[in-house]
């Protein structure tokens, strides 16, 4: 008796919890025949915006590192965005690690021979032995004993996918303290850009301070297949040489006839090495007199101690590395700490043709870190040259605001002087070069006069940090008279408050929050309709319990019935 | 499990996490420390004659080779970098040489964390020997019972093997993954494949073995 009220109460909740959208649409016509529309009820309201603290958008620069300055007789041009390069290390990478003194060596952070310049072989005033040391870094791994990636590297807030890089030489930690974790400023995405002159007598050692093997390959830059003693010299493991073991090191060599952007990469498994960030600008520049070159600039960017045959047509240079990275890929160094483990993961587990690439590098950062260091600055009425690769596995339409520039040479070739014409969108395939050259002469052509106008690849995915925007390769060129003191561009009206933001980049803050309050804000929940619901699942629970008690009840009827025909 | 070890392991949790935010400056322009930097390699805050706060005098000598390679690590699958000894152990107050002798083609390091900031600026000791180097250097150890970390500190060289102790006097606990001396805080299940399978197929025997048999009884 009492389950038969029990049913007619759950079938009570059950109608009155219903809710009336979802009534079939014939009753829902029915009743609105009957009795009219139903009465208002406010959406639900928006909910609050989260109170988050930006990060500091420029770094502090005590040590003037910003500064134009003087070292070990090498003029540093001063670097306008907020976060530099140390120039000690410039000043050791134009003199070389054995020439300079051991306190600017200390300040370098280098080791004694990180790169060692020989003699002046055709007595033009520069060296031209030239000896490069290589290590290999990992940045964002994993760890058996520490939650989270160790040797910190984000590319923009709360972004660290794993990546290997290869790095200079240095002594000491690769962290820049023990309690941060952080890796060291210099240690870094891109693998610095190496520049070398035409004609030089280079080595180049590849010390493997990495858990897997690798080579160095010299992608477009003019090397033997072999080296003098008749080791293979192409850094490809199917043909040439055996990769180089962790904890091992061997020397590549080369005396490139030919100058131009070239390119360099791991050779081993490229599809995963040169994808994780085993990749860099090689720039074979032409042989001039007194010529002392910057040999690496890491991290890209602004050359600041630009070669001889740079200052005789242009007034800057930059050097502009593109990278896009697959978050499937690069989070799998940080799964395991088993190197076995690993190896399978990336090798075997992971499979390229079903990628799809999710964060967009321009020299190792994503939006809004590009604004820290990778704006272009320049002068009214300067000429500046860009050296761009696109390392990434997708192509890149980049595209200028407020400029056409030429491109004129291409994979370190220079392009025929008829074709040469302004354009502002220029397609770069996976590892293609380009030089571009971008006039800051306001004749309505090449620009459009001075101001903050965006750069940024034109193929949308790459304007997102996964899916976000704005991220991606986003950076700026940017006029002298609209940047701060701090190296910060005086924007026009506009807040970079949330892109400094981690909530941001995980997807927490609505996209236009700051712009209006309350208007496109998240939506509140509606408490009745959560309340309706809840009473059909309490109505359902309780009928479906009587029909499985009525069922056994049947059952056990049964075999008594059985057992009663049976005695 | 020792409370003491996981408070220590808790300690090497927590340490790595803090401090933020983008900006800091590189590592190796602490003027502070005390250093040279010569081809063979690097020898940072070395310590013959001052004596921690808390020590009268020097209570022992000792000198130790340590060598480190990739030859180090083949009796532990999985690593790829190792030590001759991943633990060293010590009497309070005492002074310590280490000749530390890399034979590798890379660089190495062999890094002493939490000693007194007061005599070791950003509390440590640190040898870092280039490949196929070998350096030597000479600190002195506080008058406490405590376990030390020593690592090498080229990115993922500690993850991969180079982890080792440093223990004074009776130590404060093992600190997790040293190699040979304590396992992984995170350790892997290295499962064969289809366990999940094998694993609920003797679910679903000892299921129907338990009706079984309570029928019988």
């Amino acid at each position: 008796m009492s389950r038969r009220w029990l049913f007619v109460l759950a079938l009570l909740i059950a109608l009155l919890s219903c809710p009336p959208q979802w009534y079939p649409m014939p009753i829902r016509l029915k009743l609105t025949e009957w009795f009219g529309a139903a009465g208002f009820r406010g959406l639900p309201p928006s909910v609050e915006a989260m109170a988050t603290e930006p990060e500091v958008f420029c770094p502090p620069d005590p040590e003037g590192w910003r500064d134009r300055q003087l070292i070990e007789d090498v003029d540093i041009a001063a670097s306008a965005p907020c976060v530099a390069d140390n120039p000690y290390t410039v000043a050791t990478f134009v003199r070389g690690s054995n020439n300079v003194s051991q306190a600017t060596l200390l300040k370098s952070g280098l080791a004694a021979d990180a790169v060692e310049k020989g003699r002046d072989l055709d007595g033009d005033g520069d060296p031209d032995e030239i000896h490069i040391r290589l290590e290999v870094a990992e940045l964002n791994g994993g760890s058996a004993v520490v939650p989270g990636p160790v040797t910190r590297y984000e590319i923009a807030p709360g972004i660290r996918p794993g990546l290997w890089v290869f790095a200079p030489k240095f002594v000491g930690m690769a962290v820049e303290n023990f309690e941060s974790n952080r890796a060291r400023r210099s240690l870094r995405l891109p693998s610095p850009a190496i520049r070398i002159e035409q004609g030089d007598t280079v080595r180049i050692t590849l010390e493997n301070t990495h858990y897997m093997p690798h080579t160095l390959h010299l992608h477009g830059a003019d090397h033997g297949f072999v080296d003098v003693s008749g080791e293979g010299n192409d850094g490809v493991p199917i043909t040439s040489e055996m990769p180089v073991m962790p904890g091992d090191s061997r020397s590549y060599e080369l005396s490139p006839r030919h100058a131009g952007t070239m390119f360099y990469h791991c050779h081993v498994q490229p599809h995963v090495h040169v994808m994780m960030g085993l990749q860099g600008l090689f720039i074979v520049e032409e042989n001039r007199p007194d010529n002392w070159l910057q040999t690496m600039n890491i991290g890209a960017g602004l050359v600041r101690v630009p070669s001889r045959s740079l200052r005789e047509s242009f007034d800057r240079e930059y050097d502009l590395h593109y990278l896009d990275l697959d978050k499937e890929l690069s989070e799998r160094i940080q799964l395991h700490n088993d190197p076995r483990l690993i190896t399978r993961s990336m090798h075997r587990d992971y499979d390229i043709t079903d990628s799809a690439p999710d964060y967009f590098t321009l020299n190792g950062r994503s939006f809004p870190y590009t604004f820290r260091e990778s704006l272009l600055v320049g002068e009214d009425d300067e000429r500046i040259r860009l050296r761009v690769v696109n390392g990434g596995a997708k192509g890149i339409a980049l595209h200028t605001h407020g400029h056409k520039f030429t491109a004129t040479h291409r994979d370190g070739v220079a392009l025929p002087e008829d074709t040469l014409a302004p354009q502002d969108v220029i397609w770069l395939a996976t590892s293609q070069r380009v030089d571009l050259a971008l006039e800051l002469k306001n004749d309505g052509l090449h620009s459009y006069g001075p101001g903050i106008w965006p750069f940024h690849d034109h193929q949308y995915n790459g304007i997102t940090s996964d899916g976000i925007g704005p991220g991606g390769n986003i950076s700026a060129i940017v006029y002298a008279q609209y940047m701060d003191e701090a190296g910060w561009p005086q924007t026009r009206g506009v807040s970079f408050d949330r892109y400094f933001t981690e909530a941001f980049y995980r997807k927490e803050i609505p996209v236009w929050e700051s712009y209006a309050p309350g208007l496109f804000s998240d939506t509140g929940h509606d408490l009745l309709m959560l309340l309706r619901v809840l009473g059909l699942a309490l109505a359902g629970g309780i009928m479906a319990a009587l029909g499985v008690g009525a069922l056994i009840r049947r059952s056990r009827g049964r075999k008594l019935n059985h057992n009663q025909g049976q005695s | 499990m020792n409370p003491r070890a996981l408070f220590a392991a808790g300690l090497m949790l927590l340490l790595p996490m803090k401090g933020s935010g983008q900006d800091g400056v590189d590592h190796s322009k602490h003027s502070a420390h005390q250093m040279t930097v010569d081809p063979a390699g690097v020898v940072m805050n070395q310590n013959h004659d001052t004596l921690p706060r808390d020590c009268t005098e020097i209570s022992r000598d000792y000198e130790f080779t340590i060598h480190a390679g990739r030859k180090y690590a083949a009796d532990f699958p999985g690593m790829i970098y190792g030590m001759s000894q991943h633990e060293v152990r010590v009497q309070p107050c005492s002074r310590i040489t280490i000749t530390f002798v890399n034979e590798d083609s890379v660089r190495h390091q062999w890094m002493v964390h939490g000693l007194p900031k007061y005599l070791y600026p950003a509390g440590m000791f640190h040898i870092e020997a280039s490949g196929g180097h070998s350096k030597t250097g000479t600190f002195i150890v506080p008058g406490d019972d405590r376990s030390y970390l020593v690592h090498c500190d080229m990115a993922q060289h500690m993850e991969k093997g180079m982890r080792g102790q440093l223990v004074v006097g009776n130590g404060s606990g093992d600190l997790w993954g040293v190699a040979g001396v304590s396992d992984d805080f995170y350790r892997y299940s290295y499962l064969p494949w289809h366990t999940s399978l094998l694993a609920a197929l003797v679910l679903v025997f000892a299921f129907l073995a338990t009706l079984w048999l309570a029928k019988k009884w």
